[in-house]
């Protein structure tokens, strides 16, 4: 077969075509497809990855008081490959950062590309150095970007906040649970310099822009929190316990106004303190929570039908010998109905409604006000507590649990069930974050109110509240709880502590006041509470340690929050701490 | 008559038209490539102004948040409750005439009606 001249021409041009075709598709395919991959292998090739450092958010309150922000600092290192003078170089660097210049003349002479001279350098020294550089003609130092975290009013709400550890990295508080939102995504470029260090505009590679850190508002208001912290501050001086807690809350929408706990530690200066100092116990310490803890059994016995606002319960006139054990209540109670086995904080008379429920009934409502679980606050570590269920109980358990004893609970767990009372019978999420907003203010997500669960009938609450009223009267466990102008509901507890080495430790205390403010409409649940206060154990009551303190910040929060009074004012009573004789009202 | 003076030998014309094209053609190409070396310089004259520029907006951003930081602590409530202790500034009281209210006043009597009862002297 012979092919003519022309066929032959228009294989040979085919073949060419299609070779050229391939060619021209690969180009095609390594510009456009490739294009970033290659892009950004070239960059790496002969340029430098400098990182554009995303700031980190700030922490408000919920009036927008700046919490926590940053202040920009430096970090100076030196390119011992670019200098012409390290003896004067290192006589400078010296003067102006404080080091050794011996020290620093030997790493410069190591002839190292990266040299870090001092980290956290703050701006005004790193400029005047690097101007004094520039006017002596000097050069082989450059800066990094850096930035540490500020928090403008050191100890206060130092438990909520947490803090950044020395790596930058946030260790507790918000600052680690809303870490996601508050660090935002540092941004990159790739450059080239030359040959005196500076960067060459002209070839700038790809750069990507950071995504700066969302700023958080948390529900806290910093009026109250201060309010907190100075009463806190002064029962912790004057009664020197071994810890003091305080928790307020607004029981309609579970949002924390102020917390706050003895010891505390400056975040400003981790370093400086002790583990023991950076707990929040108010969501990682277990307590006893005592008498504070009979809301439930009332709740349950009244919601149950077990008894009605009428039924007397036998008190046993101060002795019920139940489970081999005598239990006792502090005053020989008769014939007690509900409210009055509240007001006058009966252990028997609790006891014997937790057996008119049963244990598990009881149980389940021990559940239900959010005891032996985590409450799912924005804080990280908070713990469940420690619930049994009835199988593990031994026989005097449901003597014991109703009056608080044989359970451990959280500090805001005690605040979330009295918040239940406050709040017509109904379990609200505790929640520290208001919204995530971006620099510019605008709101990228608003938490709302979530209610976990209706834990009793508004009317079965409302019982209750009216029978914690009762309790601050005169005659009740509470009355220096009060507030001139306003109804005040409460419940004492007062828990002997447990050792560590098993039981309970002779003399000492775990002390509560939880109540809310106005009764009749309330716009705040707090808790005091005080562990191991020091002062004569005939004296160390809830009634007469945490009470008094709860009316003090009481008063000043209804001031704060501009509360219309709607009582009458009544006369003042003496302080029951300055007492010196044993005051009737003690007991738990 | 001779004529080998006036015959040309070996005639090599110069061919204006065409040095002209060459001639314009090196000097588009010399002018393009000085165009393009004027450019270049010109941009990274640019870019390093650019450089300059951007350093300085970063050392003014850098120094306002520093002076923001600075008047977030000064400012903060810890300070400004630690100035009223120690009398550097005070808290005048704004008198009941003067405040705007969207509720009806509460009118306090003698004993004043937002005052605790017991605590008053509880911190001593």
């Amino acid at each position: 077969m012979k092919f003519t001249a022309n066929t032959r021409i228009g294989t040979a041009c085919g073949i060419a075509a299609i070779i050229f075709t391939i060619f021209s598709a690969r180009l095609v395919h390594l510009h456009v497809a490739k294009h970033e991959e290659y892009s950004r292998l070239a960059a790496q090739k002969h340029s430098t990855r400098q990182p554009i450092h995303a700031k980190r958010g700030m922490i408000l309150d919920r009036n927008g008081e700046i919490l926590a922000t940053n202040l920009p600092v430096r970090t100076l290192f030196a390119d011992a490959s670019h200098m012409k003078n390290p003896e004067a170089l290192s006589s400078l660097v010296s003067s102006h950062l404080d080091l050794d210049q011996k020290e620093v003349l030997e790493k410069f002479l190591t002839g190292k590309k990266y040299i870090v001279l001092k980290r956290k350098v703050p701006e005004e020294t790193a400029l005047a150095l690097l101007k004094d550089m520039q006017e002596k003609n000097l050069r082989g130092i450059y800066y990094e970007e850096d930035a540490i975290r500020i928090y403008p009013n050191s100890e206060v709400l130092g438990h909520v906040l947490g803090f950044l550890n020395h790596e930058g990295r946030a260790v507790q508080g918000v600052e680690m649970s809303m870490n996601g939102q508050l660090a935002g995504k540092d941004g990159y470029r790739f450059i080239e310099r030359d040959r005196t260090g500076r960067e060459i505009v002209l070839y700038r590679g790809v750069e990507e822009d950071p995504q700066h850190g969302k700023n958080i508002r948390l529900t806290i208001d910093m009026g109250l929190q201060s309010i907190v912290e100075e009463e806190l501050d002064a029962a912790y001086k004057n009664l020197k316990p071994e810890t003091a807690n305080a928790v307020l809350v607004d029981p309609k929408s579970g949002a924390i106004l102020a917390m706050a706990c003895r010891p505390c530690f400056n975040p400003n200066e981790p370093g400086k303190s002790q583990p023991e100092q950076m707990k929040n116990r108010t969501i990682i310490d277990m307590v006893e929570p005592g008498s504070t803890f009979k809301i439930v059994v009332a709740a349950g016995a009244l919601n149950e039908g077990k008894v009605d606002e009428k039924t007397t319960i036998f008190c046993e006139n101060g002795r019920f010998a139940y489970g081999g054990r005598i239990l006792r209540d502090h005053h020989g109670y008769g014939h007690m109905d509900v409210n009055e086995i509240l007001v006058k904080s009966s252990n028997i008379g609790s006891a014997k409604l937790a057996l008119l429920m049963g244990g598990d009934k009881f149980y389940e409502y021990v559940r239900r006000f959010g005891f032996g679980e985590r409450l799912g606050i924005e804080l990280p570590g908070e713990i469940p507590g420690l619930v049994h269920p009835p199988t593990r109980w031994d026989k005097l358990t449901i003597t014991r649990m109703p009056m608080g004893h044989s359970i451990a609970v959280t500090p805001l767990q005690i605040t979330m069930g009295m918040a239940v009372i406050a709040n017509g019978g109904r379990l609200m999420a505790p929640r520290v974050i208001q919204s995530v907003e971006k620099e510019n203010g605008e709101v990228t997500m608003k938490k709302e109110p979530i209610v976990m669960r209706d834990v009793v009938p508004e009317k079965t609450a409302q019982f209750v509240a009216d029978a914690l009223v009762g309790v601050t009267q005169p005659g009740g466990t509470a009355a220096f709880a009060r507030v001139n102008g306003f109804q005040v509901a409460g419940k004492t507890g007062t828990a002997q502590k447990v050792s560590p080495q098993g039981g309970y430790a002779a003399g000492k205390y775990v002390v509560s006041f939880v109540g809310f403010m106005p009764a009749e409409d309330p716009k705040f649940v707090l808790l005091v509470m005080v562990d191991d206060a020091k002062i004569a154990s005939n004296l160390n009551y809830g009634g007469l340690v945490a009470a008094p303190i709860f009316s003090r910040i009481a008063e000043r929060a209804a001031r704060h929050l501009d509360l219309t009074p709607t009582m009458p004012a009544i006369p003042l009573q003496p302080t029951p701490i300055a007492s010196t004789s044993p005051a009737e009202e003690r007991r738990d | 008559m001779n004529t080998a003076l006036t015959t040309p030998v070996n005639s090599n014309p110069i061919q204006i038209g065409k040095i002209i094209c060459v001639s314009t053609v090196v000097a588009i190409l010399l002018a393009v490539g000085l165009g393009f070396v004027y450019i270049k310089n010109q941009q990274f004259s640019i870019g390093e102004q650019i450089r300059q520029t951007e350093s300085k907006i970063h050392r003014v951003r850098a120094e306002n948040d520093v002076l923001l930081a600075k008047v977030t602590e000064m400012t903060s409530r810890s300070a400004l409750q630690e100035r009223v202790k120690s009398g550097y500034i005070a808290v005048v009281t704004i008198t009941g005439d003067k405040i705007a209210r969207l509720t009806p006043p509460v009118q306090a009597d003698e004993t004043s009606a937002l005052r605790t009862a017991f605590n008053e002297v509880g911190r001593q």
